[in-house]
């Protein structure tokens, strides 16, 4: 049943990330993308990854989200022209077919050799997850500090210094 | 073949498909940005898949978290760049960018 | 003393981040400058200091923690610095402390942002030096990068807007093959510790998931490729280094993206896919096309900066061509070109800088005859073209030596040949610059040009006198490596 779900969320997925490629208005293509994302979210948790699945649907498909609307809106790149529609409709029309292509010829590709990949879906404890955390990733710690930073800097030279030139 | 990770495989690779096939068919910057994000889905995915695989699900999670705190910062700053653009040139048209040649 | 130089390199920059934001907006922006000074002059103190500690103890490598100890823990990521890491560490803070001097005539208004994010992007290289984990190695990729893109659009143009979007959207998928290339590695090994990782593909041929690992492989090699910008992955390069403002061009060419890409390469290669032919040989022909192409790209160039862009491209390729040679020589050869490419780019770029501050424009097709009126940078961009050329006795002639004598021993002849039938056409490229911006009659609208003046013109002497001092002593490096039994 667990294993049901999981591939229904799965092409689920597949289906909102192709979406948001597909979509022509600029808002219904972010949305899809925090769809896909709270699709993920919910593979992780059944694949027993709980604490990535909290953070990926509070930060990835939230947070990510509210930046592109809000990119969207201040870009006011949602034209709705006839002819730009028609344009990005032709460029991407072969999307789908090109996902079930490769799609298809994967799933042959890895059914039709002897190569088999176990899941074995023992969720993490909390203390080990925090011991992985906390005493292994020193430098990953580290490197979030400063990834934090690089961001404030960004923000500080794109957005709050943007108008005095 | 577990019919599970067969089909987790293809997830990735068709995210990772629609991805790039977006980057090199779209003209809008800020679509650009969320075909990135669509492949980075799939790298999530994977990551995740490879703890469930080898048993070592606490590292692949914080493996996860970190990535996803350095994506939303990278996004963010793309989201900036592309608004930066838009200011100097009024659109987000990728064909506008055209003055580095050589 | 050994706590205090290695903790240094990641602690120093972070303090400086913190000395430079606690202190009001006005006074951050009069001191940054120097405040970055005396990091990067105490990083290449530092990076000296540990090797000297290195050589005493006899040690190959210290390890050493950040916040608190991990030395008992089993799997942690450490962090440590061996002779390599060392080397570009010293480098790191030389190149840093030429964008510096170069940034004070230049960058105007925006110091504090400059510095910042100089700290920050010293930071990310710096992790990448000392990083002894896969995952670590990603991370610290990422700033590094962030860091770039907003040093590109750090004042806030059209082109240079331009410039970091592009780049962005490479490096982006640059990172997505890394990192997706991790996790499948991650799949067959549990850990990504170089040393656990490396034992787990000893024997990948028969591992359980090998076809995962030759997936990944290939994931990898295309990612460092992009971020490297090795021929045909080398698109985004020139546009970002031109776009770029004077003083971050100089730290984009002369170590950020050989840090990104060269030496991340590098190490993964060494300390994780040890010996594994298919990887080397791909990397060799890459790298033989690069060397090929950078060189005959940048003879068709309009645009200094271009040239030297394109040129980097051809340096990278022999960089990339001794190391994928497998042999011990190879390394060596590399290692030495990594650290005559950094003072030698750095160099062009620091005169690039001078002319477009002089000049305004960085078209070749606008410049002529500005030898006679900026003496200090023609000569300097005169003695790091001759040592990047391959010209006896400067240093690049030697580690370009060493790098074609690893390839023709331990691959062919051919590959060997290619390499230094290349090196013409830096010659070729090199000619056509001094000839359209330093030599010839000087264009009527160029007579009020003068020499720029402080620090610029001190980072071009200082880095000459690098450049030439360690081409007129190399010979005594090479007895040492003859010692060793290397050549």
């Amino acid at each position: 049943m667990q294993q049901f779900f999981i591939v229904l969320c799965l092409v689920l997925m597949v289906v909102a990330g192709g979406a948001a490629v597909m979509l022509r208005s600029m808002l219904k293509s972010t949305i899809s993308l925090g769809v896909a994302s709270a699709l993920l979210a919910a593979v992780l948790f059944l694949l027993g990854a709980f604490w990535a699945a909290i953070f990926e649907l509070s930060v990835c498909s939230g947070l990510i989200t509210v930046v592109f609307v809000s990119a969207v809106s201040l870009t006011n790149s949602d034209r709705k022209d006839e002819e730009h529609v028609k344009e990005h409709r032709a460029r991407v029309a072969a999307l789908p077919a090109i996902l079930i292509f490769a799609g298809a010829s994967l799933l042959f590709i890895l059914f039709s050799h002897d190569f088999n990949i176990v899941i074995s879906s023992t969720p993490a404890s909390f203390a080990a997850f925090k011991e992985a955390l906390w005493s292994l990733r020193q430098s990953d710690i580290l490197g979030q500090i400063i990834a934090i930073l690089a961001g404030t800097f960004a923000v500080i030279v794109l957005f709050k210094e943007r108008d005095n030139i | 073949m577990n019919i599970v990770s067969a089909i987790i495989l293809t997830a990735a690779l068709l995210m990772i498909i629609a991805g790039m096939f977006c980057l090199v068919r779209t003209y809008n910057l800020i679509r650009i940005i969320i075909a990135i994000e669509i492949a980075m889905k799939a790298i999530t995915l994977l990551l995740v898949f490879a703890g469930a695989v080898n048993g070592n699900m606490a590292l692949s999670q914080t493996f996860v978290i970190t990535m996803i705190v350095i994506e939303v910062i990278v996004a963010v700053v793309a989201a900036g760049i592309a608004i930066s653009l838009y200011h100097k040139n009024g659109n987000v048209d990728i064909r506008e960018l055209t003055n580095l040649k050589g | 003393m050994i706590t205090f130089a290695t903790i240094s390199f990641l602690g120093l920059p972070l303090l400086a981040i913190l000395l430079l934001n606690v202190v009001s907006k006005k006074t951050g922006g009069a001191i940054s400058i120097s405040v970055g000074y005396v990091v990067a002059i105490i990083q290449m103190i530092a990076a000296v200091v540990c090797m000297a500690l290195l050589w005493m103890h006899g040690k190959d490598f210290i390890e050493f923690s950040l916040f608190w100890d991990m030395n008992a823990t089993l799997g942690a990521a450490k962090l440590s610095v061996d002779l390599f890491s060392l080397v570009v560490l010293f480098c790191i803070g030389m190149v840093s402390l030429a964008s510096l001097l170069t940034a004070k005539k230049t960058i105007g208004e925006k110091t504090l942002n400059y510095t910042n994010l100089l700290m920050v992007i010293m930071l990310g290289m710096n992790g990448i030096a000392v990083v002894t984990d896969l995952f670590s190695l990603y991370v610290f990729l990422e700033i590094t990068g962030i860091a770039s893109f907003v040093l590109i659009a750090l004042l806030n143009d059209k082109r240079g807007l331009e410039g970091a979007f592009k780049y962005l959207v490479m490096s982006a998928i640059a990172s997505a093959l890394i990192l997706g290339s991790f996790a499948l590695i991650f799949t067959q090994t549990g850990s990504l510790v170089y040393g656990d990782v490396a034992k787990a593909l000893a024997d990948w041929r028969n591992a359980q998931y090998a076809p995962l690992l030759i997936v990944g492989f290939v994931m990898f090699i295309a990612g460092f490729s992009i971020k490297a910008g090795i021929a045909p992955f080398h698109g985004w390069l020139p546009d970002a280094y031109q776009s770029a403002p004077a003083s971050v061009s100089v730290l984009l060419g002369g170590i950020v993206t050989k840090m990104a890409g060269v030496y991340a390469l590098i190490r993964v290669l060494n300390s994780v896919f040890v010996a594994m032919p298919m990887i080397n040989n791909t990397l060799l022909i890459l790298g033989l096309i690069s060397i090929v192409f950078g060189a005959v790209a940048a003879c068709g160039q309009k645009d200094f900066k271009r040239i030297l862009a394109y040129s980097s491209i051809s340096q990278i390729g022999y960089i990339i061509l001794g190391v994928a040679s497998g042999s011990l020589l190879g390394f060596v050869g590399a290692m030495l070109h990594f650290f005559n490419h950094a003072t030698f780019k750095t160099t062009l770029f620091v005169n690039s800088a001078a002319v477009e501050m002089q000049t305004g424009t960085t078209d070749i097709d606008q410049l002529g005859g500005l030898q006679a009126r900026m003496p200090v940078t023609a000569v300097s961009s005169i003695l790091a073209f001759l040592s990047m050329a391959g010209i006896p006795p400067l240093a690049g002639f030697w580690s370009k030596l060493l790098i074609i004598i690893a390839v023709w021993q331990s691959v062919s002849a051919v590959g060997g040949g290619i390499a230094l039938a290349a090196s013409i056409f830096t010659a070729a490229y090199f000619l056509i610059l001094q000839r359209k911006v330093f030599f010839g009659p000087l264009e009527d609208h160029l007579t009020e040009v003068t020499e720029a003046k402080g620090t610029i013109s001190l980072a071009a002497v200082l880095l000459s006198i690098v450049t030439v001092a360690f081409g007129v002593l190399f010979p005594v490096i090479l007895n040492f490596l003859h010692l060793q039994g290397i050549l």
